[in-house]
C-alpha cells in the first residue's frame, strides 16, 4: 500500500550527490578544455548565473503539512543558485544546487539538483536533436523539471495528486544521459525526450513504497527510464503531452528482518494539456501509477495497486503582474477502492477510509510587484488525506479527514 | 430623434458616413504602437528570417545562425510596451509564454535566458556591438552596425 504504519526514522546519506556530480563535472571538465581553444573569445561572455530564494508560511486547521501547520509552520524554504556556459553554440553546460527545507520530509542540505552537459547533435529551424549527460530532470508532466522553483509553479504547491511531494526522488532526476529532438513546421512543434539512469531513494520512498521505515535498505533495481512526447501548435498556445516513468525497486533485508528481499515494481504515467489565451491559462494533467510489490513475505503479500489523481487548473491575468488561480484536484491510492472502505475494512480500521484519497479545492493570488520578487497567497479546502506525509503524519487516528490550509510565499529570483 | 431627422434629412446621412469612415480608418490604422523590426548585427550574412526562426531564437531553442555562428539574443524587460508588442505581433507568443519557456530552460539546465536591456537604444547598440546579436526595434535603426532582417 502507499500508505504507512511504522513509527519511527533515520536518515541515510545520499551517495548519489556524489556520483552525479562527477558525471557532470568530469563532462564539463572535458568539453571544457575541447572548447576552451575554439571559442575563448566569446566563453566569458555566456556565463549566466541565476537563482531563487522563497520562504513560505503554512497554517493548517488540523494535520501536519510541511511541518507544525496546525501552529503554523515556517518550515518551507526553497533556495536555488544555478550557473551555464556555452562552450559552444551547440554545447552547453548547467549545474544548479538547491537547497529546500520542507518540514520533516527535507532539512534543507544542500543537494546538486541537476549538472549536465548538452550537446546539439542537428540544430536547425527545422529539426534539433541532441544529447544531454550527466545529472538530468526527469521531462515528467507539465512542471516536474523545475517543480522546485517556485517562479515556475502555478501555485505555492504544485498539484499534489500528481506531484506528490512526499515521495519526489524517485521522479526528480536520474544520474545518466537523455536523447531529444524536436520537429517544427506548420503543425507546430513535436518533441520527444527519453532519459535513463539512476533514481535517488531516501526515507520518503520507503515510507511511501513500504509503509514504514524498516532496518534494511530499498535500492533502485537496475535504471530508471524516462521519457516525454509533446505536440505544441505553432504559437503554444495549446501543448499536449504523454510522459512516463519505469522504475524498480528492490528491497535488501537487515538481520532478522520482518520482509523479505522483495521487488516493488512502478509504472508512473501523466498525460497533460495546457491552453494558453492573453488573459487565462488552463491546465490539467491526470496521472496513472500502477505499483506491483513481489516477494515481500507474509506481511506486505504480492499485489498490485494502481493510484490516479488528476487535476484541472485555471489561471486569469488581471494585470502582467497580478494573476488570480482556482484549482479542484482528485487523487486515489487504489483505483479499486475510492472510497478507502475495502483498505479500511481489510486493516480493521487502523487504516481510516479517508487516508486513500484526496479532494482538493484551491484559491490563490500571485502578485509579482518587481520582475524578481514575487508574492502569493493561497487557501485549500481538503477532503481526505492521502496526500500528505506518512512521516510527518504517522499517527492515523489523529488524522482529520476534512481540514484548510492558508499558506503564504515570498519569492526572490535573480 | 425622429422628428429631427425628419426635419434634417439632408444631414443625417453625412454623420453616418463621417463615423462610418472614422471607424473604417480605426479599424484599419495599426495601434498606437509603432511596427517592430527584428534588427541584428549587419556582420551576420543573412537577409531575412521566417517566423519560426524568429520563435526558436527568442525562445532560445535555437543558439545557432545557419552559417554556425552563436545567436546572442537581446531583449526589453517583459513589461515594457515594445516588447509586448514585439512577442504578440511578430513572434505571436505573449510576453509570459516566453518568460515560461525562458524559465524552464534556465532552471531545468536545458538552456539559457536571453540577455535584458533596460533601453531600446541601448538594445540597438548592443545589437551593433556584438557578432551574432538578434533582437528589435520600434523602426528601422540609424545604426550601420545592424541590419533589418524582413520576416518571410
Amino acid at each position: 500500500m502507499t500508505q504507512a504504519t511504522a513509527p519511527c526514522c533515520d536518515a541515510n546519506p545520499d551517495p548519489r550527490t556524489l556520483r552525479g556530480c562527477c558525471i557532470g563535472l568530469s563532462v564539463a571538465t572535458c568539453l571544457l578544455f575541447s572548447g576552451a581553444t575554439t571559442a575563448a573569445d566569446s566563453f566569458w561572455s555566456t556565463i549566466q548565473l541565476h537563482g531563487f530564494a522563497a520562504q513560505s508560511v503554512i497554517k493548517t486547521s488540523d494535520n501536519r503539512f510541511f511541518g507544525d501547520s496546525p501552529d503554523t509552520s515556517f518550515d518551507s524554504t526553497e533556495i536555488g543558485v544555478n550557473a551555464s556556459v556555452r562552450l559552444d553554440p551547440k554545447v552547453l553546460v548547467a549545474g544548479q544546487v538547491l537547497a529546500r527545507r520542507a518540514g520533516d520530509m527535507y532539512d534543507g542540505t544542500p543537494s546538486l539538483d541537476y549538472a549536465l552537459t548538452d550537446i546539439a547533435l542537428i540544430a536547425s529551424p527545422e529539426r534539433i536533436l541532441g544529447i544531454r549527460l550527466g545529472r538530468v530532470k526527469n521531462p515528467l508532466g507539465l512542471y516536474n523539471e523545475t517543480r522546485d522553483v517556485p517562479f515556475t509553479r502555478p501555485g505555492i504547491f504544485l498539484p499534489q495528486v500528481i506531484y506528490y511531494d512526499k515521495v519526489r526522488n524517485i521522479v526528480l532526476s536520474s544520474d545518466g544521459a537523455a536523447v531529444y529532438g524536436s520537429l517544427y513546421n506548420d503543425l507546430g512543434e513535436f518533441s520527444v525526450t527519453l532519459v535513463g539512469g539512476w533514481p535517488v531513494l531516501d526515507d520518503n520512498v520507503q515510507w511511501t513504497y513500504l509503509g514504514g521505515d524498516f532496518p534494511g535498505t530499498l535500492r533502485p533495481n537496475g535504471s530508471v527510464w524516462t521519457g516525454s512526447l509533446w505536440y505544441a501548435t505553432v504559437t503554444e498556445q495549446l501543448r499536449f503531452g504523454l510522459s512516463g516513468a519505469l522504475a524498480s525497486l528492490r528491497y535488501a533485508p537487515h538481520q532478522n528482518d520482518i520482509l523479505g528481499p522483495g521487488q516493488t515494481d512502478i509504472v508512473y504515467g501523466i498525460a497533460s494539456l495546457q491552453y494558453s489565451a492573453r488573459r487565462f491559462t488552463l491546465s490539467a494533467e491526470y496521472g496513472l501509477e500502477p505499483v506491483r510489490w513481489r516477494r515481500y513475505g507474509p506481511l506486505l503479500p504480492r499485489q498490485k495497486v494502481t493510484s490516479e489523481g488528476y487535476y484541472l487548473q485555471g489561471t486569469y491575468r488581471i494585470r502582467s503582474n497580478l494573476e488570480l488561480m482556482a484549482c479542484y484536484e482528485e487523487g486515489v491510492a487504489d483505483s479499486d477502492d475510492r472510497d478507502g472502505s475495502e483498505f479500511a475494512g481489510v486493516t480493521g480500521g487502523l487504516v481510516p477510509a479517508h487516508a486513500m484519497f484526496s479532494k482538493i479545492a484551491t484559491v490563490g493570488l500571485r502578485w509579482d510587484p518587481t520582475p524578481n520578487l514575487m508574492l502569493r497567497a493561497q487557501y485549500q479546502w481538503n477532503q481526505g488525506t492521502l496526500v500528505l506525509s506518512q512521516l510527518e503524519n504517522p499517527d492515523f487516528p489523529r488524522q482529520r479527514e476534512y481540514w484548510t490550509l492558508l499558506a503564504l510565499q515570498v519569492a526572490f529570483r535573480f | 430623434m425622429t422628428h429631427r431627422i425628419a426635419s434634417n434629412p439632408i444631414h443625417w446621412p453625412q454623420w453616418v458616413a463621417a463615423l462610418a469612415i472614422i471607424a473604417m480608418v480605426l479599424a484599419f490604422t495599426p495601434r498606437w504602437a509603432p511596427a517592430q523590426e527584428i534588427i541584428a548585427n549587419s556582420g551576420l550574412p543573412k537577409t531575412a528570417i521566417t517566423r519560426n526562426e524568429a520563435r526558436l531564437f527568442f525562445s532560445m531553442k535555437l543558439g545557432i545562425w545557419p552559417n554556425g555562428a552563436p545567436v546572442q539574443v537581446y531583449v526589453l524587460p517583459d513589461d515594457h510596451p515594445l516588447h509586448r508588442e514585439f512577442c504578440t505581433r511578430v513572434l505571436g507568443l505573449y510576453p509570459y509564454q516566453l518568460r515560461r519557456v525562458w524559465d524552464r530552460q534556465v532552471f531545468s539546465g536545458t538552456g539559457q535566458s536571453p540577455v535584458t536591456i533596460s533601453s531600446e537604444a541601448e538594445l540597438i547598440e548592443r545589437t551593433a556591438a556584438s557578432p551574432g546579436a538578434v533582437s528589435y526595434a520600434a523602426k528601422p535603426p540609424d545604426n550601420p552596425g545592424v541590419r533589418v532582417l524582413p520576416v518571410k
